[in-house]
C-alpha cells in the first residue's frame, strides 16, 4: 500500500526545512550564496551520520549514549596513524572506520547477549571509549595531517557540493535501501516495533542487535574521521557534543523513540533543521546572552510546525472515516 | 629491574638533598597536586613543570592530576580524593571562579597551601594568591595589538568561549572596551563555541555571511582561535586580520604564513613551575608578606602576573624562550619579593 | 528491553511448579536493591584493601556529600521516567531554581526560608510548564525537555549575566560544610528524608498509584479514569522542584549560587540522573518505580568514581577503569541473578 506524499514520514519535516530556507533566504540574501551552501552543506554530511548512527539503534528500540565517544576514538586514531605510525591516509581511514566497527559490535554484544539494557551498557562504554581517547592523547591533538585528507575536507566536487558530502550521499542511500528494501531491514524495524512478534517470527533478536550497533559504530566513526578532514587536526574533543544532536536530528525527523519506525529522510530534513538553525543564530547576529534562547524557540518552532500539520492530517481521516 | 629502580630513588634521593642544602630547608614531604579544569592541552606543560620543579627543588612530589571532564563537581570530587591521598599543596585552576572558593576554603582549611593558577578564584577566598593570567587584560592588550594593524573606525568580530564562564563576560566586556577606545567598532559576538564541532560550524557561516563586512577577528578562548585561524587559511583572505590566543601549533603556524596577525601567549610551564616553588617554601615555615606586590584584577587583589606577551610572525619562534626568560626573572626576586621566610 | 526484568518476571511463574510462594527474604535477594547493596559492599571492601584511606573519615564524608547530589538529581529524573518520559532540563531547571535561590537571597534580601521556597517554586513551575507543553502538543517529552532546557538555561544566563550570587545566608553555607558524628554530611540525610517521602508516595498515595498506572498503560489507566495529562503535569513539577533540591544542595556545598553549576546548559546533570535510576531498576518505559534501587544506583556510580580517584590509576586512562567497573558490575549483577535463580528456585 503506497501511502500519499504527505502522510510520509519525512514529508513535515521536509515541508519545515523548505520553509525556513524560503524565509531565511529573503530576509538575508547571502544565506543561499554559493560559499554559504557549502559551509552549510558540511555542517549537514557530518551531522547527519551522527544523526544516522542514532537512528540505527533508535530503530531497534534502544539508545546508544556512546556514539559521541567511538565517533572521538576513530577520530583521533584515524590522526594519530597518520602522524605517529606515518600511515597513508586509505589505510588509516579503513582501520580507524574498523576501530568503529569494533567498537559497536562491542556494544552489539553486550547488548545482546546480557541483556541488560543498552542504556547501561552503552553509557559504560561511553566512559571506556573516552578513557581510551584521552588516555591515547593526554588531550592534546594531533596535527600532522596529509595535504590530501586537508583538501578532501574543504574541495568541492561540483559548484559549492563538497567531496564530504558523497559519503553522506553514499550512506544515506545505502541505509534506505538497507532499512526499506532488504529482508535484514526489515527484521530491523520488526525487532524495534515488537521484539517479542520479531522472535516468534523466527528472526534472531540477537543477531539484529548485534547487526545494528555494528553499523551504528561504522556511521559514527565515519563522522568522526570527516570531522578530521573539516577541522584539519584530530582534536580530542571530537564527538563531545554529540549525543544530544544525534537524538534531536531524528525525533525532529519523525523517529519514534521506542523503536520500529524511523526515517533516513526525516532524519536528513531533522538534520538540516539543525544546521539552520545554527546559521540563522550566526547570520542575525543574536545576542550572545539570547542564542540559547532563540535556539530552543526554533526547535520549538519546527516540531511545532510539523505536529499541527500532522494532528489536522488526523482529524481529516477521522472526518473521512466517519 | 629493582636494582634500577632502587638506584634511581637512591639518586634522587641524593639530588633531593644536595638541591635541599642549597635552597635552605625544602621540605621533602610536600607533595604538589596541580588540577586543572579538565581535559586541555593548555595545561600539558604542567606535567613537566611539575616534574622539574619536584626535582630542582627535592619535593616529595609534583603531579599533574586532571579531572576527567570539565565538570566542577567532578573536579571537586577529584580534589578531596588527592586530600585523601596526602597531598599537601593544591594548584588549582579554579573550575568556576566563583564555584571553586568553597573546595579552595576547605583545601585551606586542612593546612594546605591553596593556589589558584592560570586563572583566579573571586575574592575573598583562602587561596594564597593567583598566579596566571588576566583574563580580561589579555584580551584587551590583544585587542589594542588588532587595532594596531586596522583602519581607523574597523569593524572586529569577537569569538570566545563558554558564557557560564564568568571569565567570558570579562572578556567580552574588556574587548568591547579597547574597541571603543581605538575608535572600533565590535558588530558581533559568538559565545558558546569553544567545541570543535560548534566552532567550525558557527565561525565559518560568519566568515560565509559577513567576510566582506569584517575587518578583523579577535578570538579569546583555544577552539576558536584554531579553528579561525584555519578558516582564514582556508579563504585565503589577508585582508582579515586576527589576533588569537595560546600557543596552538595551528594558530603558531598560521601566524608564520602570514593568515593570522598574531596571538596572545601564556606561560603554562611558568605557573606551574612557580607555583610548586612557592607551595614548597610556603609549607616549609615561609608566609605570604603583607606588603607583598600583588596586582589587583577584576576578580582578585592577589594576582601574579605570569607574562601574558603578544606574539606576531616575528617572535613565534622562539615563544618558549621569552616565556623561559619571564619565568626566571619572576623565580629570582619572587621569595624577597612576596615571602617572608623568617 | 532489559534483562533485568525479564528474570524478575519469570519469578513468579518459576514459584507456584514447587508449589510454595517466594518468601519475602528470598523476593528481597533476588531484587536489584539487593544486587546494589551487595555490589557497593563488594567494592568497598577492593576500594579499602587497596588504598585503607577509602574508609576514612574524611573521605566517607565527601563520598556522603556527592552521593547526595548525584541522587537527588537521579531522583528528580525518575519521578519523569515513572511516566515513560524523560526530562533533559533538569540541569537546567535546577541551575534556575538555585540562581533563583541566590537572587531572592542576594538581590531581593530575602530570609533563607523564604528563598528556598521561592526557588522551590521556580523550579516546580519550570517543570509544570515542561508538562503542561508536553500534553497540550502531543510530542514526546525528548524533544520539548531539549528544548525547554536551551530556552530556561537561555533565560538564567540572559537575566544573570553569568554573574554569581556570593551573598548566602550562612544558614546555606553552614549545611553544606556541617559533619554529624565526624562522618555523615546533613545533606545526605536530607536525600534520605526526601527518598522516604517519594517511597510513601508511590508506595502508599493514591496519587503515586495513578502516576505509576498512568505510566505503565496510559490507555488502560486513561479508561479507568485517571486523568493521564494531569499525572504528567503533576510529575514534571516534582522533577523541577526535585531538581530545585539539588541545585540549593550544591548552592550550600559552594556557598554561592553559579551558573556553571551544571555546566552548559545543564548537561553535566544528565548521565548522573539517568544512571541512578536505570541502574536501580526504573524501567525507562514507565509504570516501574525504585526509590530505594535509584538512591543505592546513584551511590554507587559516585563510589566508584571516588574509589577510583583515590587508586591513583593513570591520570588519563581514570574513565576508561570506570567504564570498566561499571560493566563489571552489571555483569556481575546478572550472574548473581541468575546463580541464584538456578539453584535456590528452579
Amino acid at each position: 500500500m503506497k501511502r500519499e506524499l504527505w502522510n510520509q514520514d519525512w514529508f513535515g519535516p521536509f515541508a519545515v526545512t523548505v520553509l525556513a530556507i524560503v524565509i531565511v533566504g529573503a530576509l538575508k540574501p547571502s544565506f543561499l550564496s554559493p560559499f554559504n551552501i557549502q559551509i552549510l552543506l558540511l555542517a549537514i554530511s557530518v551531522n547527519a551520520l551522527v544523526a544516522f548512527s542514532q537512528m540505527v539503534i533508535i530503530a531497534i528500540g534502544q539508545m546508544n549514549l556512546s556514539v559521541g565517544a567511538i565517533g572521538g576514538l576513530a577520530a583521533i586514531s584515524f590522526a594519530g596513524m597518520m602522524e605517529v605510525w606515518g600511515l597513508p591516509w586509505p589505510v588509516a581511514a579503513v582501520l580507524s572506520l574498523g576501530i568503529g566497527l569494533l567498537a559497536g559490535l562491542t556494544n552489539g554484544l553486550l547488548c545482546a547477549y546480557t541483556g541488560i539494557s543498552a542504556f547501561v551498557i552503552t553509557l559504560a562504554t561511553l566512559s571506556v571509549f573516552k578513557g581510551f581517547n584521552l588516555g591515547i592523547t593526554e588531550a592534546q591533538p594531533f596535527y600532522d595531517v596529509p595535504e590530501m585528507v586537508k583538501w578532501l575536507g574543504n574541495a568541492t566536487v561540483l559548484g559549492p557540493i563538497p567531496w564530504l558530502v558523497l559519503p553522506f550521499a553514499v550512506s544515506a542511500v545505502a541505509l534506505w535501501y538497507l532499512l526499506f528494501r532488504l529482508p535484514l531491514g526489515r527484521s530491523v524495524l520488526a525487532v524495534g516495533g515488537n521484539t517479542h512478534a520479531a522472535e516468534l517470527s523466527g528472526i534472531s533478536v540477537p543477531r539484529i542487535v548485534v547487526f545494528a550497533h555494528s553499523v551504528s559504530g561504522l556511521l559514527a566513526a565515519m563522522a568522526g574521521i570527516m570531522l578530521v578532514a573539516r577541522l584539519q587536526l584530530g582534536q580530542p574533543s571530537i564527538g563531545d557534543d554529540w549525543l544530544i544532536l544525534s537524538f534531536a536530528a531524528p525525533i525532529i525527523g519523525g523517529a519514534v523513540l521506542t523503536g520500529g519506525r524511523v526515517s533516513v529522510g526525516g532524519t536528513c530534513c531533522g538534520v538540516a533543521i539543525v544546521a539552520i538553525i545554527t546559521q540563522v543564530l550566526v547570520l542575525f547576529n543574536i545576542d550572545p546572552f539570547l542564542v540559547q534562547v532563540v535556539l530552543g524557540g526554533l526547535i520549538l518552532w519546527a516540531v511545532g510546525v510539523n505536529r499541527i500539520r500532522e494532528v489536522r492530517g488526523q482529524r481529516k481521516a477521522a472526518a473521512a472515516g466517519i | 629491574m629493582i636494582d634500577i629502580k632502587k638506584i634511581a630513588t637512591a639518586g634522587a634521593v641524593v639530588a633531593g638533598l644536595t638541591m635541599a642544602a642549597n635552597t635552605a630547608m625544602a621540605d621533602s614531604s610536600t607533595r604538589v597536586a596541580l588540577v586543572p579544569g579538565g581535559p586541555h592541552p593548555y595545561f600539558a606543560a604542567w606535567e613537566q613543570a611539575g616534574k622539574d620543579a619536584a626535582k630542582d627543588f627535592g619535593l616529595g612530589s609534583a603531579d599533574y592530576k586532571v579531572p576527567q571532564k570539565w565538570e566542577l563537581s567532578l573536579q571537586n570530587q577529584m580534589l578531596e580524593s588527592l586530600v585523601t591521598q596526602g597531598y599537601n599543596a593544591f594548584l588549582v585552576f579554579p573550575g568556576d571562579p566563583v564555584g571553586t572558593v568553597a573546595i579552595a576554603d576547605e583545601l585551606a582549611a586542612t593546612g594546605a597551601p591553596v593556589m589558584a593558577l592560570a586563572g583566579c578564584l573571586k575574592d575573598p577566598s583562602q587561596a594564597v594568591f593567583c598566579m596566571g593570567t588576566d583574563t580580561g587584560n589579555s584580551a584587551y592588550l590583544g585587542t589594542k595589538e588588532l587595532l594596531k594593524v586596522l583602519p581607523k573606525g574597523a569593524k572586529i568580530a569577537h569569538f570566545t568561549g563558554f558564557l557560564v564562564d564568568p571569565n567570558t563576560q570579562l572578556r567580552i566586556d574588556a574587548v568591547e572596551k579597547a574597541a571603543k577606545e581605538g575608535g572600533a567598532e565590535v558588530i558581533q559576538v559568538i559565545a558558546d563555541i569553544d567545541a570543535p564541532e560548534p566552532a567550525e560550524e558557527k565561525i565559518n557561516a560568519y566568515l560565509a555571511a559577513h567576510a566582506g563586512e569584517v575587518d578583523g577577528l579577535i578570538t579569546t578562548a583555544w577552539v576558536p582561535a584554531v579553528v579561525a585561524s584555519n578558516a582564514l587559511r582556508k579563504i585565503g583572505d589577508k585582508r582579515i586580520k586576527m589576533v588569537g590566543i595560546d600557543h596552538d601549533e595551528v594558530v603558531l603556524g598560521a601566524i608564520k604564513d602570514g593568515f593570522v596577525h598574531g596571538t596572545m601567549l601564556q606561560n603554562p610551564y611558568g605557573q606551574g613551575y612557580l607555583g610548586s616553588y612557592a607551595a614548597d617554601r610556603l609549607r616549609s615555615g615561609c608566609t605570604v608578606k603583607k606588603d607583598a606586590p600583588f596586582k589587583s584584577i577584576a576578580l582578585t587583589d592577589k594576582f601574579i602576573d605570569s607574562g601574558t606577551v603578544f606574539a606576531g610572525a616575528d617572535a613565534v619562534d622562539n615563544y618558549v624562550g621569552s616565556m623561559q626568560k619571564i619565568t626566571k626573572d619572576i623565580f629570582a626576586d619572587f621569595e624577597g619579593k612576596y615571602l617572608n621566610c623568617g | 528491553m532489559s534483562g533485568i526484568e525479564i528474570d524478575s518476571a519469570a519469578v513468579p511463574e518459576a514459584a507456584p511448579k514447587q508449589g510454595r510462594q517466594l518468601g519475602p527474604l528470598q523476593r528481597f535477594m533476588l531484587s536489584n536493591e539487593f544486587g546494589l547493596i551487595v555490589l557497593i559492599v563488594v567494592f568497598a571492601v577492593v576500594f579499602w584493601t587497596v588504598s585503607p584511606m577509602f574508609l576514612s573519615k574524611f573521605s566517607l564524608y565527601a563520598l556522603g556529600r556527592t552521593s547526595a547530589v548525584n541522587i537527588m538529581i537521579g531522583f528528580s529524573m525518575m519521578v519523569v521516567i515513572v511516566t515513560g518520559g524523560l526530562n533533559l532540563a533538569v540541569g537546567a531547571i535546577g541551575v534556575c531554581a538555585a540562581m533563583a535561590c541566590g537572587w531572592l537571597m542576594q538581590a531581593a534580601g530575602m530570609n533563607w526560608v523564604f528563598a528556598t521556597l521561592g526557588g522551590l517554586a521556580v523550579g516546580g513551575l519550570l517543570g509544570a510548564v515542561n508538562g503542561v507543553v508536553i500534553v497540550r502538543s502531543g510530542l514526546h517529552s525528548f524533544v520539548i525537555t531539549l528544548a525547554t532546557m536551551s530556552i530556561m538555561f537561555g533565560m538564567m544566563i540572559f537575566l544573570t549575566q553569568a554573574e554569581s550570587y556570593r551573598e548566602i545566608s550562612p544558614v546555606f553555607t553552614g549545611f553544606g560544610r556541617m559533619k554529624l558524628w565526624g562522618v555523615v554530611p546533613p545533606m545526605l540525610l536530607m536525600t534520605i528524608v526526601v527518598g522516604v517521602l517519594l517511597w510513601v508516595l508511590f508506595t502508599f498515595g493514591s496519587l503515586g498509584r495513578q502516576i505509576l498506572a498512568a505510566g505503565a498503560n496510559p490507555a488502560a489507566a486513561e479508561l479507568s479514569g485517571i486523568n493521564v495529562g494531569n499525572m504528567v503535569i503533576w510529575c514534571h513539577a516534582l522533577s523541577g522542584m526535585l531538581a530545585g533540591i539539588a541545585g540549593f544542595m550544591l548552592v550550600s556545598r559552594t556557598g554561592a549560587a553559579i551558573p556553571s553549576m551544571a555546566g552548559q546548559l545543564g548537561q553535566d546533570w544528565l548521565l548522573p540522573a539517568f544512571l541512578a535510576p536505570v541502574l536501580g531498576g526504573t524501567l525507562l518505559t514507565g509504570g516501574r518505580v525504585s526509590v530505594l534501587g535509584t538512591l543505592l544506583g546513584g551511590f554507587l556510580v559516585t563510589m566508584l568514581t571516588g574509589g577510583l580517584l583515590l587508586m591513583q590509576v593513570g591520570a588519563f586512562w581514570i574513565q576508561t577503569y570506570l567504564g570498566l567497573l561499571l560493566l563489571l558490575a552489571v555483569l556481575l549483577d546478572l550472574a548473581r541473578r541468575s546463580y541464584l535463580a538456578r539453584n535456590k528456585l528452579v
